[in-house]
């Protein structure tokens, strides 16, 4: 056996919500039974981008913002590779906002795991998108992914999960896993995750979370009626949590973009180059110019 | 032919004119046509190429149109000759024009001998050289549409310049036949109305007589096309890009080029993206490119960089044209090169290697991507809007010299002869043996901050320095890798060129009109422009006198980044500079060479 890279102890503050999803990740990468060596995880930038450091599988730090293009890059250039991309809410709802609109609808079957403190905790605690007005002099309203990811009609899985229930989260990305690994698309899991240093608020997350599917008339394949669940959850001042979209159509629809570019999964980065095996099809290509 | 639009549209006056003239013959001849956006003078300009290809002469064609859909002047120009050419003519022979503008706009370079055809149902023109066709009025009125006026014109042409009628026939079924009957049907028509007109007039049949010549093997394709067949044929199977003029047409082509070879192609939401997308498909093993221009490339600045710390292959084709900011999208222009010599923020090695021709076009993508797997560093391929464009007939594409280099690779016997694997293993030549993610039995971990060996985050200053070192070294270890220069002209010549990209053409040109004037020179096509190819400007430059540095910029980018490394040659240097968003011709280069 061939020594590589191995992980090492995370930089977290003790106590920090990000915990919670180290270990629901490695225990759900393990039920759903990855090959180690097939799966990367595309980290952002911030505390929680670190991630990918401290498991034993690849890893790539992507720039800031830009972790779901490059960790749609991999899954495009060998769809056989299992990619979770996990980041901070700053790095995907501020300067990643772009992408992370996009992603729904380009449905390349990766897994977005996005840890939600409302805080930059490494620059020690400026207002993220998410943040409340009122947090650290913000004035704005606060960002919901939940309301945003189901305002898209794409094929995608979409759940909001918190730390301070690591069981509910580890099931929700096993879900989501088989999800991505299934090829049906894109899975897109917030996970509140409080930052103990600058903004704690597990106690507060913990009275506030309602799980939505034990709300009268819950239907995850219904995005009108998850809609509404949570805005009325949200407007009597809890926090709605739970799978928040699943799509009612099964496997094998191809809605996932590495299906539609590459029905047999061969990617590009399998694909053989070796300019004998292609001779004649470039020779062919190379005279129909004209 | 059989069919009833044949019968239709019978040809007229095969005999040719009553009035016997001796016909100018042209060997090297220019055509500009001028008018409105929609009025179809980019399909002019197509139809009289496919005729003088036909003929066997070489052709170059280029346009200038705004940057909208319709409306707005908008021109193109084409030459034809019996020797190969890469630029444009100094002098208009024919200018067409559809409206004033196009004459205000086309006259000043009108030959003393040239003349104006116009059309004479939107504006008038009384001047000896210009004669007028009503060709939207009676196009409209015989085959029931005014837009068919630009063949009626083409027909025109066929009479004046003594076109053989079979061959410019064919032309229009050539390329309208594959469109529907009815287009092929009102075309011939039209066409057919040109021709009539043409040939009732005094002066018109026969004015010039267009010589044939022996380019018949050649095809007729753009850089554009040529960096798209590269990439493919140098393995590349993976591209992201976002729309831009004038690097568009890279990706349309791949879309069509690389499915049926497991490749993906991308339009991004934007560049950021784009580039973003392909340091994910690079680190995953896939040769990847994306292709932009200016403004994108200001965007992609950051991913570039960190393509080259986490040591990530990817290519990016610039195609210049006019910045800053929105510019000028649809013009020409080479002034992004200080700009890419000096990327980003912070030290980090990249090649940038620049095209001169089509031909080079397709030979120095496929060294990038070969490059760029080999060193895992960003490669950028430095075109032109008048390189990536224009149309020019060529030899057709070989995959001779063609030939795929993985660098260090390892295969699955040398992973496993390994102790250990690094991704960033210090080695002597800067180059870590890797694999990609998905290999059996190793892990890596990729990043843009500084890391050590197992790509682990680090700020130890050992390391930091001989990480810095590692990747820095790459641009000396590299050197002999990267395409030479090619050096036209007499050896013992005293008067020196410099220049790459589109400005071959104009530069191959002005040498040979001055050799004929009995003034040789030299000219040194740049073809890696970073790292400044010192070893071979410095005996270059000690060879020549003086040597004028051709480019389209303000400020003499390229001149400046050669004395930046050779400030011994200060003295020697000059600069031949236009950013007007127009091409030199080769006149203008001579102009400035005798001090006019």
């Amino acid at each position: 056996m061939v020594e590589s890279v191995k992980s090492h102890a995370s930089t977290w503050c003790p106590g920090c919500g990000d915990f919670g999803v180290l270990a629901a990740v490695k225990k759900a990468a393990q039920e759903v039974g990855i090959p180690p060596n097939e799966e990367v995880l595309v980290g952002g930038i911030g505390c929680s981008g670190g991630i990918h450091n401290f498991i034993d599988v690849n890893g790539i730090h992507a720039l800031h913002g830009r972790l779901l293009a490059q960790a749609i890059g991999i899954k495009l250039a060998n769809p056989k590779l299992t990619v979770i991309a996990a980041g901070g809410d700053g790095d995907g709802y501020a300067i990643g906002m772009g992408h992370f609109m996009h992603a729904f609808k380009k449905n390349a079957s990766i897994l977005y795991i996005v840890m939600m403190n409302e805080t930059y905790g490494l620059t020690k605690g400026q207002a993220a998108p998410t943040a409340p007005i009122g947090y650290e002099g913000n004035v704005e309203p606060p960002f919901d992914a939940m309301l945003t990811a189901l305002s898209i009609p794409a094929h995608n899985f979409i759940a909001r999960t918190f730390s301070g229930d690591p069981r509910t989260m580890t099931a929700t990305l096993v879900e989501a896993l088989k999800f991505t690994r299934g090829n049906q698309g894109y899975a897109f899991v917030e996970d509140l995750s409080p930052c103990v240093t600058y903004n704690d608020t597990f106690k507060d997350w913990r009275q506030r979370v309602v799980d939505v599917s034990k709300l009268e008339g819950y239907d995850a394949s219904n995005r009108h009626t998850m809609f509404r669940l949570c805005l009325e959850t949200m407007h009597s001042g809890k926090i709605p949590i739970g799978v928040m979209h699943r799509p009612k159509t099964p496997n094998g629809d191809a809605q996932a973009l590495e299906l539609k570019l590459l029905p047999d999964l061969i990617g590009p980065a399998n694909a053989d180059i070796d300019l004998e095996l292609n001779r004649e099809a470039y020779t062919k290509l190379l005279r129909s110019v004209g | 032919m059989t069919s009833p639009s044949a019968q239709a549209t019978a040809l007229v006056g095969e005999a040719g004119p009553a009035l016997a003239r001796t016909a100018k013959e042209l060997n090297d001849l220019s055509i500009l046509i001028g008018g409105q956006g929609g009025d179809g003078t980019l399909t002019v300009s197509d139809l009289l190429g496919r005729y003088f290809r036909k003929t066997g002469l070489y052709v170059y064609t280029s346009r200038n149109v705004l940057s909208r859909i319709r409306g707005g002047h908008a021109d193109a120009s084409i030459r034809a000759s019996r020797e190969p050419t890469a630029a444009a003519k100094p002098e208009v022979d024919l200018l067409l024009a559809f409206d004033r503008e196009a004459v205000d706009y086309g006259r000043p370079d009108l030959a003393q001998d040239g003349m104006i055809l116009f059309d004479s149902s939107v504006f008038q023109l009384e001047e000896s050289d210009a004669i007028g066709f009503p060709f939207a009025t009676l196009v409209g009125s015989q085959v029931g549409q005014p837009i068919y006026k630009n063949t009626a014109a083409y027909g025109a042409i066929s009479i004046l310049m003594g076109f053989d009628p079979e061959k410019t026939r064919a032309v229009i079924e050539d390329r309208f036949r594959r469109r529907s009957a009815e287009a092929l049907e009102k075309n011939l028509k039209a066409l057919d109305i040109g021709r009539k007109e043409a040939l009732s007039h005094p002066d018109v049949p026969n004015r010039w007589r267009v010589v044939q010549g022996d380019a018949t093997e050649q095809i007729l394709t753009t850089g554009n096309q040529a960096v798209a067949l590269g990439f493919v044929v140098g393995g590349g199977r993976f591209f992201a890009g976002y729309p831009i003029t004038p690097a568009t047409e890279i990706m349309e082509y791949l879309m069509r080029y690389l499915p049926p070879f497991h490749g993906v192609v991308r339009q991004a939401e934007d560049e950021l993206a784009a580039v973003n997308m392909v340091i994910g498909a690079g680190y995953a093993g896939a040769r990847a490119m994306t292709s932009t221009s200016g403004p994108g490339l200001s965007l992609m600045t950051e991913g570039i960089g960190h393509a080259a710390t986490a040591e990530v292959p990817i290519v990016v084709a610039d195609c210049q044209r006019v910045g800053p900011s929105t510019g000028e999208p649809t013009r020409h222009e080479q002034s992004d090169l200080a700009h890419l010599a000096h990327l980003g923020h912070g030290d980090f090695p990249k090649f940038i290697l620049a095209p001169g021709t089509v031909a080079d076009c397709f030979d120095i993508t496929v060294d990038a991507l070969n490059l760029a797997d080999k060193w895992r560093v960003p490669v950028l391929l430095l075109l032109d809007q008048a390189l990536c464009q224009n149309t020019v007939t060529g030899t057709p594409f070989s995959l001779e010299g063609v030939h795929i280099d993985h660098g260090k690779l390892l295969n699955r016997e040398e992973l496993e002869a390994l102790e250990v694997y690094k991704y960033y293993a210090f080695t002597p030549d800067g180059i870590s043996p890797h694999v990609p993610p998905g290999t059996p039995g190793v892990f890596s971990q990729v990043t843009g901050n500084e890391h050590d060996e197992f790509g682990h985050v680090s700020v130890n200053p050992v390391n930091r320095v001989k990480m810095m070192r590692k990747r820095m070294d790459k641009l000396s270890y590299a050197k002999s890798d990267l395409p030479l220069p090619r050096v036209y002209g007499e050896p013992g010549a005293k008067l020196g060129f410099i220049g790459y990209g589109s400005t071959w053409g104009p530069i191959r040109e002005a040498q040979e009109n001055l050799a004929r004037r009995g003034v040789p020179s030299r000219f040194y096509q740049a073809r890696t422009l970073f790292p400044v190819q010192t070893e071979t400007l410095s005996p270059f430059l000690d060879s020549v006198d003086q040597a004028f540095v051709v480019e389209h910029n303000y400020s003499a980018q390229h001149a400046h980044l050669i004395q930046e490394f050779l400030p011994q040659y200060h003295d020697k240097l000059r600069s031949i500079l236009k950013y007007d968003g127009s091409s030199l011709r080769a006149s203008e280069i001579i102009a400035r060479v005798e001090g006019r």
